[in-house]
């Protein structure tokens, strides 16, 4: 632990994750205006000691938006990192654990499914579904297994020949108890390092998809869709582009320092001078 | 002072030498570029210099460059079908009759034509000595073999009903042609100012799906295609044969950009000519960044469409009349213009362009009433019983679905919409859909309350497929379920009159009744705004009812103001 | 050796059928097809006609039947035609009895993503690369930091936003660099040089912004498997041997450090050919992302196939080459002591 904050990267990636989701929770009792108040005489104000963000072409209070915004991104991260880790974790233990055909089963879906480019995936399905929260939040899901899979699956191929599992075994422990108790709990570092990361990506392709039309609709409001419904006015509405921008920039940042932060710290392998 | 051991020095001293290779990396891949753009600045910058003002008259050449978002599938309308197709199409190939600037029907590759006293005869006169591209004669044989293959079984095209009507078609001699009708047909003169005439010489041995006609046309209009670049541009030159005489722009360049930001992007740095706008870049953006309007001119027109909230007919409450007119009434049209639109567009109380003859002048849209609207749904059966702030009869409060397509002004309209119901006690929901999802698993089985969509406000007045009760089935367009028995007499009355008067009092009959009915409310008609470089000249404004593209043939680029080209004839 | 590619080559053949079967069974999940596009929705378009045209698509077959008719053209290696361009062959072009050519939608497509990729993977590992390094050999300290920073920074910038400022900036206030598309309007009058040049300085931003997003990632690779490398026994090994440091950096540790890059890149083979839809469309460069992304929208099933088997094939491709590569050049591997 100390190690971990001893980079001060990760004292940085910490405090942006902890202010946004404090800021994402208050968001009901900051927020000055709702986020979905229209009001037809106040359409694209500038930032002013009113509205502290401006407004939109709806004359919605931007900062409530960003707000709200906030709350559906890192939903949507978590949401969706928490689908793919729970599968990722289930199929990776099965796959290390018992090995043999059911190894091979696995491993060749994960293969199949990482030979169609990701993005188009889910593309695709969005497209066919219609674009909810919901349906984006699983999509993301179940595109982005695949990586925590592996990782589970190659923690449990070196941890399983270690003599604490051994011991286990000849002591009679059920397989049940092995993965839970001993080799999951060993395995956790690269699978919580895994969902930081995934929860950054997670919040990238919502933005991605807002601005392809597939992304949380309206009314309600996501940093990604803020964003989309000003790309057209940048040189004009500049408030528009630069406050969501901004945001996913800081909040990606901030999940990667601490991910990766936390990857150095708890690598055996990399010893300092 | 700190010992640093041997090894950390000789890695701090790499340290330093790898900055310089990083630095000269991007020198190496950044250079070239470097280079050639500052030849590109200065050229713009003699741009920004012009003074675009000057009065010149009238001459020959240059180049016209717009964008499009999307690229069309092919050339030949009757089978590629959007709008993009069209559009280039329209350049390129001639139909019998056009639409002049008052949107009157007037000849294009004829000269005159007759209809029979039966009114079931149309005998079309073609002009004399009419040439296609390639210096072939254009003649009646063209047109019979137009008409052959849009009604032929095997060609792939969704626009054959209305020609499939003719039951006999004849070319008796070459600048005749002359079809027959089972029974008069008063849209019938609309669906020849809409086919494209195909040159039968070069069509007749080819398959009309898939021959490379379609990206490769010969036609007879004011331009032909010169070179089409799959994915980036179309360029269209001058057609010296042209049926209608010669254009004065020489070339038309149509650059293909998906994003409307980046077509922005584009106009502002004068890369383009001319643009769509959307009404906050006309009415808030031009006018607030002076570099802009030096350069640039803005035209609205009336647009070619309206928007409307329908209700599912079949569904209650919607079946009771006193319930639509209601929500007509709670709904303020004008704040949706003021709001969505910026104040660009106009109320609309029929399906028809205000202006034209075929909108009934006498009618108004419903005005703003939420105290009437209130009064209405009490006396059918809504009131707020449980005091909670929505209205709710037997026991069910009332409140619905609005489904619309993703489409950023019907959405805000919605939300709109959704506010001022709120405010008589209607709590409607909003759902922003997919549009093949909206089309296959909510309008073609009837599952909805309540939508947001637009129609188009036709040149011809026949309504026949989207209000007639016997077009209610999947996959046809009266799918609100409408069946009024006087409406459908009306429609089919309107089919059969020739007679421009006596068909224009029957189609406002028909709009005071639909009015009445209230089956949709009628939102709102928006402007088309364009903008357009101020080097284009010879464009009407302000625009007629046809709208500022009729006489493209006429806007010429003054040769002070034409761009360095590379190519020149 | 032999025996492990002849495995792995046979392995392929039902990995694409299972590939084929999923895309297409997702595809088929939803709701409309061709017929079923904004443009159609016309009041001047009649249902029969749309019957019609579904007929001749078969698509009225049950979707096992359409997907069995695929398989069977794919058999002979036919990718058909495309539903919504008018019947354009969907792979490559095709020769009508007037001799006509009309070019196939991935021969267009499929060049310029490649060389929008690996221009961008050239940037990348120009500069990802002596950014790992430098971040490797001052572990820890503020050189490190910044590269790391700024390396996140590039992954985290949503690359839509990003694109239009600089497009902005670059296109509008200072005529730099070309705002969208591919060519200039005279592109065909130009010298070959001066074509080359046209292209690239109309490359240069979609490669940057394809660039930034993978500079992260090879970076920190980079970065770590150097400081894997760098505190093994055989760099202490070589140092008191009394090697020249660059000797030791460049000639051993980045030699193996680099080992494992050879399958990044076989992975990144997928990316290579998926455009990014994103920069694609913002740009306007008629690429495999845009062709994706469009035959989604209209619901072309053909194009769609088509692309996601191309991408399949090459995948399993690339992935092969890849484990070839790394077996050949780490020796452990090569010697067979090492499975």
């Amino acid at each position: 632990m100390k190690k971990l904050f001893a980079n001060p990267l990760v004292l940085v990636g910490f405090t942006i994750i902890v202010s946004i989701l404090l800021l994402a929770i208050t968001a009901p009792l900051i927020a000055p205006y709702d986020p979905n108040a229209i009001d037809v005489k106040a359409i694209l104000l500038s930032p002013s000691s009113q509205h502290l963000m401006g407004t939109d072409g709806l004359g919605r209070d931007v900062f409530s938006r960003m707000l709200y915004g906030a709350r559906i991104s890192l939903m949507v991260g978590f949401v969706a990192v928490g689908i793919a880790t729970a599968i990722g974790i289930a199929l990776g233990a099965i796959a290390g654990f018992y090995r043999g055909w059911v190894d091979t089963l696995i491993m060749r879906t994960v293969d199949v499914m990482l030979s169609i480019p990701t993005f188009f995936l889910i593309l695709a399905v969005i497209a066919f579904l219609t674009p909810s929260i919901w349906n984006i939040m699983i999509v993301i899901g179940l595109t982005s297994w695949m990586g925590v899979t592996r990782l589970v699956r190659a923690e449990f191929l070196s941890l399983r020949n270690r003599e604490f599992v051994l011991a286990a075994q000849v002591l009679g422990a059920k397989d049940n108890r092995l993965i839970f108790t001993h080799l999951l709990s060993n395995s956790l570092t690269p699978i919580i390092v895994s969902s930081i990361l995934g929860i950054a990506s997670a919040v990238l392709v919502e933005s991605g998809l807002s601005f392809l039309g597939l992304g949380v609709q309206a009314p309600q409001a996501s940093w990604g869709n803020i964003l989309t419904d000003g790309k057209e006015y940048i040189q004009f509405a500049w408030w528009l582009s630069l406050f969501p921008g901004l945001a996913i920039l800081i909040t990606v940042l901030g999940y990667n320092l601490l991910g990766d932060g936390l990857r150095e710290a708890y690598n055996p392998r990399s010893s300092q001078h | 002072m700190m010992q640093i051991r041997r090894d950390q020095y000789q890695l701090l001293k790499l340290g330093f030498i790898k900055p310089a290779l990083i630095k000269s990396v991007f020198i190496a891949l950044f250079l070239p570029l470097m280079i050639t753009a500052c030849g590109d600045s200065a050229n713009n910058q003699i741009h920004n210099k012009i003074n675009y003002t000057k009065n010149y008259p009238s001459n020959n050449g240059g180049t016209l460059i717009d964008a499009m978002t999307g690229e069309p599938s092919g050339l030949i309308a009757m089978i590629a079908g959007e709008s993009a197709a069209s559009a280039i199409a329209g350049n390129i190939f001639n139909s019998l009759l056009k639409y002049d600037k008052n949107l009157e029907l007037t000849g294009e590759l004829v000269e005159s034509w007759e209809v029979s006293n039966n009114q079931k005869t149309i005998t079309f006169h073609l002009k004399p000595n009419l040439k296609w591209a390639d210096k072939q004669p254009l003649t009646s044989d063209d047109v019979l073999f137009t008409w052959q293959k849009v009604t032929d079984e095997k060609t792939r095209t969704p626009y054959s009903s209305d020609y499939k009507l003719v039951t006999k078609a004849e070319a008796p001699d070459v600048n005749t042609f002359r079809v027959t009708y089972a029974a008069p047909y008063a849209p019938a003169l609309d669906t020849w100012a809409g086919l494209h005439i195909l040159p039968k010489h070069l069509l007749k041995d080819q398959d009309i799906n898939t021959t490379a006609f379609a990206r490769n046309p010969v036609g007879s209009h004011y331009y032909k295609l010169e070179k089409w670049k799959s994915g980036q541009f179309l360029k269209l030159t001058r057609n010296e044969n042209a049926t209608q005489g010669q254009a004065k722009i020489y070339n038309l360049l149509s650059r293909i950009i998906p994003d409307k930001a980046a077509q922005f992007l584009e106009l502002s740095a004068d890369n383009i000519d001319s643009m769509g706008l959307n009404p906050i870049q006309y009415a808030r953006i031009f006018p607030s960044r002076p570099d802009l309007n030096k350069n640039i001119a803005l035209y609205k027109e009336l647009g070619n469409s309206y928007t409307y909230l329908g209700f599912n007919l079949k569904r209650k409450p919607f079946d009771d009349i006193r319930v639509r007119q209601a929500i007509n009434y709670a709904i303020n049209k004008q704040e949706i213009i003021d709001g969505v639109l910026l104040g660009l567009g106009e109320p609309v109380a029929s399906p028809y362009k205000p202006g034209t003859r075929w909108s009934n002048p006498e009618l108004k849209p419903y005005p703003y009433n939420p105290n009437k609207a209130k009064a209405l749904l009490k006396a059918a059966g809504y009131e707020d019983h449980d005091g909670d702030g929505i209205l709710d009869k037997d026991g069910k409060p009332f409140t619905f679905e609005i489904l619309t397509n993703q489409n950023k002004e019907r959405e805000m309209t919605g939300v709109l919409i959704q506010r001022r119901l709120n405010e008589i006690g209607i709590k409607a929901n909003i759902r922003v859909l997919e549009w093949a999802s909206f089309l296959g698993r909510f309008i073609k089985p009837k599952e909805f309350d309540v939508v947001v969509l637009g129609w188009s406000l036709s040149l011809d007045p026949d309504q026949y497929s989207i209000w007639h009760s016997s077009q209610q089935a999947p996959g046809q367009f009266n799918f609100i379920s409408y069946s009024n028995p006087r409406v459908d007499k009306l429609l089919e009355a309107g089919r059969l009159e020739l007679n421009s008067d006596k068909r224009m009092k029957i189609y406002h009959e028909f709009s005071k009744i639909l009015l009445e009915d209230s089956p949709i409310v009628f939102l709102s008609a928006g402007y088309g705004l364009t903008a357009i470089h101020k080097r284009v000249r010879g464009i009407s404004n302000p625009a007629p009812p046809a709208g500022i593209g009729y006489n493209t043939y006429d806007w010429y680029i003054p040769s002070a103001y034409a761009r360095n080209e590379i190519s020149e004839y | 050796m032999f025996k492990y590619l002849v495995k792995r080559i046979f392995w392929m053949l039902p990995l694409l059928i299972g590939i084929s079967l999923i895309s297409f069974f997702i595809m088929h999940l939803a709701p409309g097809d061709i017929t079923t596009s904004e443009a159609s929705f016309n009041p001047k378009a009649s249902e029969e006609s749309r019957q019609k045209l579904r007929e001749l698509y078969s698509l009225d077959k049950p979707v096992i039947v359409q997907y069995g008719l695929w398989m069977k053209r794919m058999a002979t290696l036919d990718f058909g035609t495309s539903f919504a361009s008018h019947q354009r062959p969907v792979l490559w072009q095709t020769k009508d009895k007037d001799g006509n050519i009309t070019l196939g939608m991935i021969q267009e497509a499929l060049p310029i993503t490649l060389l929008i990729n690996v221009l961008s993977l050239i940037l990348i590992i120009g500069v990802a690369l002596p950014l790992g390094v430098i971040s490797a050999l001052n572990q820890n300290q503020l050189t490190d930091r910044c590269i790391t920073v700024f390396v996140f920074i590039g992954f985290a910038i949503p690359g839509f936003w990003l694109a239009l400022m600089l497009m902005y900036w670059t296109g509008v206030q200072h005529a730099w660099l070309p705002i969208s598309g591919l060519q200039s309007i005279g592109h065909e009058n130009m010298s070959w040089l001066a074509q080359a040049i046209d292209v690239l300085r109309h490359l240069a931003l979609p490669v940057f912004i394809s660039g930034i997003t993978g500079l992260a990632g090879i970076s920190l690779f980079v970065r770590n498997g150097m400081l894997e490398v760098l505190h093994q026994d055989y760099i202490t090994t070589a140092r008191s041997k009394g090697l020249n440091e660059n000797r030791v950096i460049y000639g051993h540790a980045l030699r193996n450090a680099l080992l494992p890059l050879i399958t990044i890149f076989g992975l990144s083979i997928p990316g290579l050919i998926g455009g990014s839809v994103i920069a694609e469309s913002i740009f306007a460069i008629p690429g495999m992302g845009k062709l994706f992304y469009d035959a989604v929208l209209m619901r072309d099933f053909p194009v769609i196939m088509g692309i996601l088997t191309i991408g399949a094939v090459l995948t399993l491709i690339g992935n092969l080459l890849a484990d070839i590569a790394y077996a050949w050049a780490d020796p452990r591997v090569r010697r067979g002591v090492v499975q």
